[in-house]
């Protein structure tokens, strides 16, 4: 990367800072030129310069399918973002397995969800289960894990029966958060569960799911957030890592053995 | 109303501000506490120590879900205490002094305890673990602090729990239904949890609940007025079926109490009602506070009508209730009447809109519209 102003970042296409964005989307309404020019309109609604149509179809009947190029005009400052969150140095499997050998000297037992109404359990079978995801093994594969995947549409106190039965190690909950309240709801309910059980401080709370951002685990009251793009080994390395971190500080000074690397004050 | 809000929450030391759901105003009651206790007299006098923590985020610029809504941002004056991550410490750009590294570690980085030395708005994102947030409260206490406000997020109740803090204001609002009525029912419910009855010191199965408590390792307990209390098979109360608790009733015929170790969900509650109707029994579940309950559609007052009653060991000191009469992005009340209607099913608690202008202290808000709508039918969002 050369001469990139990190305060101002845009899309890049062809060349740095044309900030040429595609965009995809379909509209309700017949395949037609007064549905490109309607295209055309929203694109320019949504601040886009130079809106340019270079493809569309017809989905079905009354349905019509763009694809188009317009110039983003805003910048985000990317330097401000820097030094939020994790920025995790995933371990490889192998990696994995040689560390919680040396810093925990024993199994791991996690134990997974999808809770309440929500039926999706894609996102725990690919972290948990053999097959795993992307072509790596979910953590049942490793031997330093022991996993129990409960399925979905789990209720929040099955969940926590469970994972105080098995002593877990960590809980790990998907769920599609969507702008009702329910959902956030169950989410919050399992932290608050374990808080009344007395155990918060003895398991990692991890969730996931395709709005999921460490920002709303926090919120949420998670100890992690994992979104679309994770990967087994990344759940792997950040609950070895943790336990490791909480078993050197006893809960009173983990800093020199963080889970994530932070970068120095200014 | 002639008090403010600071004014009636001067003396708990730690104070925690909990909603009912997000976008009920917990952060906008929590930047006019930090205003009002900026231009007390108190204030003044005691260089405005207030410490100031969150066990979500607050002070960020749009909602983590929803990113239409605005949020309101928290200014804390020269002088503070504030726990935060380190990167959000730095973000803010406010000159301070590091107090502490508490080695807590969130999904936005490490959490530090600073002194804030100039005023600046800045993100707040603490400890989540309510084990931690007391440790931190008690650390800026230690450090100077004269109160410590604790942000709650999204609905949870933790932070309130007399665990954590000292003191409760209750933040409600329009957002948790369409239908006035239905919101002042959920809320009345939601403060009959908060003042479930204690367990008596003063009479003898008060003193022998509380003495059983006490010893009991982490078990339930099934209590009756005679003989020894039976003790319930692990996480039986998180996962008994109906027939379950029912064999359960069915062989303790003398049980009169319930002592729950941990989390009491609604489900057990509900597989109770069946078998004590049938046997004409009734039955008190004993909490250690009212954090531990989780109900989804009933409050505690149905529940004792059904012959099922709760009590707590510990209270929760329920100081205050904040409205805000609009659901961003959706619908909004009349202020005035949504109060009305919740002091009337609500007695005993003073109830605020503190963006209203009958507020005691009103303070006119930039961006506001000179002569706004006096009835508070198009306050501002928040």
């Amino acid at each position: 990367m050369h001469d990139v102003d990190l305060a101002a970042v845009k899309p890049y296409a062809d060349h740095l800072d044309d900030g040429l964005v595609q965009l995809s989307f379909t509209l309700p309404v017949p395949h037609s030129l007064a549905a490109r020019r309607a295209a055309l309109e929203l694109a320019a609604k949504m601040g886009f310069d130079e809106p340019e149509v270079v493809h569309y179809e017809q989905l079905t009947e009354g349905y019509t399918y763009f694809v188009m190029y317009g110039r983003c005009t805003q910048t985000v400052d990317f330097a401000a973002l820097q030094g939020e969150g994790f920025d995790i140095e995933y371990m490889s499997e192998d990696e994995i397995e040689h560390f919680a050998q040396t810093h925990l000297g024993r199994r791991v037992v996690v134990v997974g969800a999808s809770t309440g109404s929500d039926t999706h359990s894609v996102g725990i079978d690919a972290m948990l289960n053999l097959k795993g995801y992307h072509g790596h093994h979910g953590l049942e594969g490793y031997r330093c894990f022991e996993t129990y995947n409960l399925g979905s549409q789990v209720p929040n106190g099955v969940l926590l029966a469970k994972a105080l039965e098995v002593e877990a190690d960590a809980i790990l909950v998907s769920q599609t958060v969507t702008q009702q309240n329910l959902h956030v709801h169950n989410l919050t309910e399992l932290v608050e569960m374990v808080e009344a059980e007395g155990m918060r401080s003895r398991m990692i709370l991890a969730c996931g799911g395709p709005r999921v951002t460490g920002e709303l685990a926090k919120e949420l009251g998670y100890d992690a957030g994992f979104s679309k793009g994770t990967e087994p080994q990344h759940l792997a390395t950040f609950i070895v890592r943790e336990l490791a971190a909480r078993a050197a500080s006893g809960g009173s000074d983990g800093r020199a053995a963080a889970a994530s690397p932070q970068s120095s004050p200014a | 109303m002639t008090q403010t809000l600071g004014e009636l929450t001067a003396s708990t030391r730690r104070l925690a501000l909990v909603g009912l759901a997000k976008n009920t105003g917990k952060t906008e009651t929590l930047a006019v506490l930090l205003r009002e206790l900026a231009s007390s007299p108190q204030g003044e006098a005691e260089g405005r120590r207030v410490g100031v923590t969150s066990v979500g985020r607050d002070g960020e610029e749009r909602d983590v879900i929803d990113a239409r809504i605005e949020k309101p941002r928290v200014r804390l004056a020269a002088g503070s205490l504030v726990a935060t991550t380190d990167g959000l410490l730095r973000a803010s750009a406010i000159a301070h002094d590091l107090l502490e590294q508490t080695g807590v570690r969130t999904p936005l980085g490490q959490v530090l305890v600073a002194r804030l030395r100039d005023a600046g708005a800045i993100e707040v994102a603490g400890p989540s673990a309510a084990a931690d947030v007391r440790a931190v409260a008690d650390a800026m206490l230690a450090h100077g602090a004269r109160q410590v406000l604790i942000d709650g997020a999204v609905d949870r109740r933790a932070a309130s729990s007399p665990d954590v803090s000292d003191g409760l204001v209750l933040a409600t609002g329009a957002v948790l239904d369409g239908d006035v009525h239905e919101v002042v029912s959920q809320t009345r419910d939601a403060v009959e949890l908060l003042r479930l009855p204690l367990v008596e010191d003063a009479t003898q199965p008060g003193r022998r609940l509380r003495a059983l408590a006490a010893a009991a390792d982490g078990s339930s307990l099934l209590v009756g007025v005679d003989g020894e209390p039976l003790p319930l098979p692990r996480h039986f109360i998180l996962t008994a079926e109906p027939e379950q608790v029912a064999q359960l009733l069915d062989r303790s015929p003398d049980a009169r109490w319930l002592l729950v170790a941990g989390a009491l969900p609604e489900d057990f509650l509900i597989s109770l009602l069946h078998p004590l109707k049938q046997h004409r029994r009734e039955l008190t579940l004993i909490v250690a506070d009212p954090t531990r309950v989780f109900l989804w559609g009933r409050g505690p007052a149905w529940f004792a009508r059904q012959g099922v009653h709760l009590m707590t060991l510990r209270g929760i000191e329920l100081l205050a209730l904040t409205v805000n009469p609009v659901a961003p992005q959706s619908h909004r009340f009349d202020s005035v009447q949504l109060r009305r209607l919740l002091g009337e099913a609500i007695p005993g608690v003073p109830i605020f809109d503190v963006l209203h202008a009958d507020y005691a202290g009103a303070h006119p808000r930039t961006g506001q519209p000179a002569g706004s709508d006096a009835a508070g039918a198009s306050g501002p969002e928040y």
